[in-house]
């Protein structure tokens, strides 16, 4: 590489957490003694777990230091001048030059005006001789450039019609626009499906490239880093630990730190212990048939118009007892709505849910009470699902109460036994849920389903909101309780990773329905659907891949569950559409013995549709 | 066509609403106690007349029929006439029965018709006032929570929210028109007679509107894209008037459309203590004399104006804020 002048030069550079007022104030560093340059045009990756000050740094980086935290010392130079120490109006005009995208795009705009109003608004405000019309034509044609579909009236939509992923690209419009010396992009991928984080990865290369930018990307997940970076610094503690090219970072790190957080990322092919499918003679505990699900909208602007939200469409599936069943697919594909119908918060449109070969529709009293005690949920949120002021063990009593135990010892007994299974402390007992971390409160509520011996648990996203490290003590008390108990699980995430490791069966969703249904090994070494190719393609892994987001994914996202096209939802997305995919919807077809694939590329006679594509037509 | 839509939706269910309060108003005038023949016809009158005029007015009706006849007058925009009040202005009733002046009752729609332009100019004219001091105080709050300006708009509106509005009014009438000669206060004969009593029910509209700008402010000013607007090169100024006071101004305008609805209450006092020609002084004597035509009537063209100030209110916010439907 050539020794060019850095963009950006970072020396010693620490800021404190300030508690209190005054020369009494207690002050503790979050980030110490950082120094790195930014060259032209590099990628510079930062990693670094929850806590480590990676969202510090990035702030340091625009100037973006607010109390109670403080810059204790050190220096961010930009063309010969510590911007830190600058006067307000002097950055003001910088911000034309230092541009920044944050993890929260829905948040970043004013909800009340139109994005592109908005834009033009910064552009102008940094770049005063810009006149209006100009700078929307430049708007328009950057939302096009970064495949904002229909850009001209897309600008003139407001940010809560754009959806998490096009807000995303919205807002690197929004720094992209003042034609900036670099760009600190700070967790950008992190709120977005993995289809869309691809694509939003893919542009952020495709645009240093073409706009000469310097990019400073901060992320928790060291995979998409990999990804987009030349270099990558490891954050630990609010320190350097490691800085590498991203390359040899991956395969020789000497920090034990980086050397860790590439141990806890899971692997999804080259480790081969997977749990294998389970025998599928036995009598299902779950079985639904054909059910549907819509919810009725108020039309915007009309005077009395419904459309129609088809959440959940002709789903089918079995789940037999003693299996880790597993539901994934992205925000939006209908999963918490079968969570509620598999659960009976609500009833299906059309088509039924056995349970234990019951209609669930038509439990009630004492059936119901059976079913609802056999069949336990856990929610996702660790932190709502559990009430703020009753203890612990209250929590969990009332479930056993509510199901008619009387017996006070008996109740508490039970309670103390469940709550050793699932590694609570029995001190535990008396105290509120405030002070507990997500990892105990996830145990709270998983404790509170098992506290009743239910014979399958439903877990929606319950372990999405806890690190790596929570996670698999938690799939190890799973496998245990599993072991002692003989449960079923239906797991409901978004998280492949996750699925490969504990799950027998997996059934992947897309836009309300079920799109493949097939065994662990299969789903992740012959998936049978074009849609969940590209939704392994897009898992952030250090792997080599399997599949190539090149190849297995189009550009756009899902469309939207209100008035679907016709024929296969996939279609707008599918690298493999052909004519007969936009008129006639997929049924689910069978691929060998037990798999199931919505797909007119499967062959029913045991072929699959990857090897029918890799054949050019 | 959004707004059409709206606007349409908004109008049937208010239809339904002043329908439904002047069943409420008519049912209650007629099961309360004291009859407004008797008060007609004066405490001489002999029981066999009074039955006779009730019975020819329709009083003796079920009420149902009552109402149905009343209805089928208002919605050809008759709302009858007073019982106590002669055309000539001045109200009669008590002693004097004479049964020649009832041909000459004044119309209930005239009677509002005169007095409510002048409400109106005072209810504007309070809230322009309640609008400029809220803004004076909250905004300085709503930028600095927990800080003085904070503290300053909370003590404010807390003393504003004691003042009792008749105490205020006269002390405000003493001061500025008997000590120091600035305003008139007493009557009507011109718009300077508005300024006092309007600035009384400014008072009594501000704290609220003050609590509600300063927090809603507050909690703007810790939205994320207040912050990013700084990062992203934006003003101070521009952040603060442009986008933070566009959207705080959403909760202060349902504040101010329920309020509206309260501020008759302050205008009963206000216009009472002032002697303003007002709405609220043809309430007082409506109900002191009994006048249950005109009673109706007030009801309906105030129920009528909420829900028209209301629908304004809602339609005002969907503008500026598109993700609220109503």
């Amino acid at each position: 590489m050539t020794e060019a002048k850095p963009v950006l030069s970072v020396r010693d550079l620490t800021v404190d957490l300030v508690l209190g007022d005054g020369p009494a104030a207690a002050r503790r560093p979050l980030i110490e003694a950082i120094s790195f340059d930014l060259k032209p045009r590099e990628i510079l990756g930062i990693i670094g777990a929850s806590g480590s000050g990676k969202t510090v740094l990035s702030r340091a980086l625009v100037n973006w230091i607010e109390p109670p935290l403080a810059i204790a010392g050190g220096s961010v130079t930009y063309k010969d001048r510590n911007i830190l120490t600058l006067p307000r109006g002097e950055m003001r005009a910088l911000r034309r030059e230092i541009a920044y995208v944050g993890a929260n795009p829905q948040g970043a705009l004013d909800p009340t005006l139109p994005v592109g109003r908005q834009i033009v608004e910064k552009l102008r405000a940094v770049a005063p001789e810009i006149d209006r019309k100009e700078a929307e034509e430049r708007a328009i044609a950057l939302l096009d450039a970064v495949r904002i579909p229909s850009a001209r009236s897309r600008f003139h939509e407001y940010p809560s019609q754009f959806s998490g992923g096009m807000m995303q690209r919205a807002l690197i419009v929004d720094a992209l626009v003042s034609n900036p010396a670099f760009l600190v992009a700070d967790n950008v991928t992190q709120p977005l499906d993995v289809t869309v984080a691809a694509q939003v990865l893919r542009l952020m290369r495709e645009l240093t490239v073409r706009f000469d930018t310097a990019v400073v990307f901060v992320s928790s997940s060291l995979p998409t880093v990999a990804e987009v970076a030349d270099t990558v610094l490891v954050l630990e503690g609010g320190r350097v630990v490691e800085r590498q090219a991203t390359k040899s970072l991956v395969s020789a790190p000497t920090h034990a730190y980086t050397r860790e957080l590439i141990g806890q990322i899971p692997q999804l092919w080259t480790d081969t212990s997977a749990p294998a499918a389970t025998a599928e003679d036995a009598e299902p505990v779950f079985s639904i048939r054909d059910a549907t699900r819509s919810y009725k909208v108020r039309k915007r602007g009309t005077f009395a118009a419904m459309s129609t939200v088809r959440a959940v469409r002709n789903v089918t599936f079995d789940v037999f007892p003693g299996e880790n069943f597993g539901v994934v697919g992205e925000s939006g594909c209908g999963k918490s709505t079968l969570m509620r119908l598999l659960s009976r918060l609500e009833l299906p449109d059309s088509g039924v849910v056995l349970a234990d070969g019951k209609d669930v529709a038509k439990l009630s009293g004492k059936e119901l009470m059976q079913f609802r005690k056999n069949f336990q949920l856990v929610l996702q949120d660790p932190f709502s699902s559990l009430p703020p002021r009753t203890a612990i063990g209250a929590i969990l009593e009332e479930p056993l109460r509510t199901h008619g135990e009387r017996n006070g010892k008996a109740i508490r007994e039970r309670v103390l036994t469940v709550m050793h299974e699932v590694g609570l402390p029995a001190s535990l007992y008396d105290e509120l849920p405030l002070g507990l971390s997500a990892g105990q409160r996830q145990r709270v509520n998983v404790a509170r389903a098992m506290v009743l011996a239910p014979k399958v648990l439903i877990m929606d996203e319950t372990l999405s909101s806890l690190d790596q490290t929570e996670q698999f003590k938690l799939l190890k008390i799973f496998e245990d309780l599993q072991a002692l108990h003989g449960l079923t699980y239906v797991f409901i995430s978004h998280d492949l990773a996750m699925v490969r490791r504990v799950c027998n069966r997996v059934a992947v969703m897309y836009l309300g329905e079920v799109v493949e249904i097939a065994g662990n090994e299969r789903l992740f070494f012959d998936p049978g659907h074009p849609y969940s190719r590209a939704l392994l393609s897009a898992v952030p892994t250090l792997e080599a891949r399997r599949y190539k987001p090149e190849d297995c994914l189009l550009e756009g996202e899902p469309p939207s569950p209100i008035d679907l096209p016709p024929g296969c939802s996939f279609a707008s997305r599918c690298p493999n559409v052909f004519d007969r995919c936009r008129v006639e919807s997929p049924a689910l077809t069978v691929r060998g013995r037990s798999d199931f694939a919505a797909c007119h590329l499967v062959d029913p006679h045991g072929e699959t549709a990857r090897e029918l594509v890799e054949e050019p037509a | 066509m959004f707004i059409l839509s709206f606007l349409a939706r908004r109008l049937a269910q208010g239809a339904l609403i002043v329908f439904l309060v002047s069943l409420l108003i008519f049912t209650l005038l007629r099961v309360v106690p004291g009859d407004p023949v008797r008060l007609m016809a004066g405490g001489m009158a002999p029981e066999a007349l009074i039955e006779q005029i009730a019975t020819e007015m329709g009083l003796r009706d079920p009420i149902l029929v009552q109402f149905g006849r009343y209805m089928g007058g208002v919605i050809q925009g008759d709302l009858g006439q007073s019982f106590v009040r002669p055309a000539s202005g001045a109200s009669t009733g008590g002693a004097s029965f004479s049964d020649s002046t009832r041909g000459e009752r004044a119309e209930v729609l005239t009677l509002i018709g005169d007095t409510l332009p002048m409400t109106l100019q005072l209810a504007a004219l309070s809230i322009v006032f309640a609008l400029i001091i809220s803004f004076v105080i909250g905004v300085p709050g709503g930028l600095a929570p927990g800080r003085w300006p904070d503290r300053v708009a909370f003590y404010l509106s807390s003393i504003f929210i004691s003042l009792p509005n008749f105490w205020l009014g006269i002390v405000l009438a003493l001061l500025f028109s008997v000590k120091l000669g600035w305003l008139p206060a007493i009557g009507y004969h011109g718009f300077a007679y508005t300024i006092l009593p309007a600035l009384v029910l400014a008072v009594e509209l501000s704290p609220v509107l003050i609590r509600t700008l300063t927090s809603s402010l507050a909690t703007i000013m810790t939205e994320s894209f207040v912050a990013v607007g700084a990062v992203r090169g934006l003003g101070r100024a521009r952040i603060v008037f442009a986008h933070a006071l566009r959207n705080a101004s959403v909760p202060l305008l349902n504040i101010l459309g329920i309020q509206i609805s309260g501020l008759l209450g302050g205008v009963l006092v206000v216009e009472f203590i002032f002697d303003y020609p007002g709405l609220g002084l043809l309430t007082i004597t409506a109900v002191l004399q009994r006048d249950f035509p005109l009673i109706q009537g007030i009801a309906i063209v105030t129920s009528a104006i909420f829900v028209f100030i209301n629908i304004a209110v809602d339609l005002a916010a969907t503008l500026i804020d598109p993700r609220l439907e109503y």
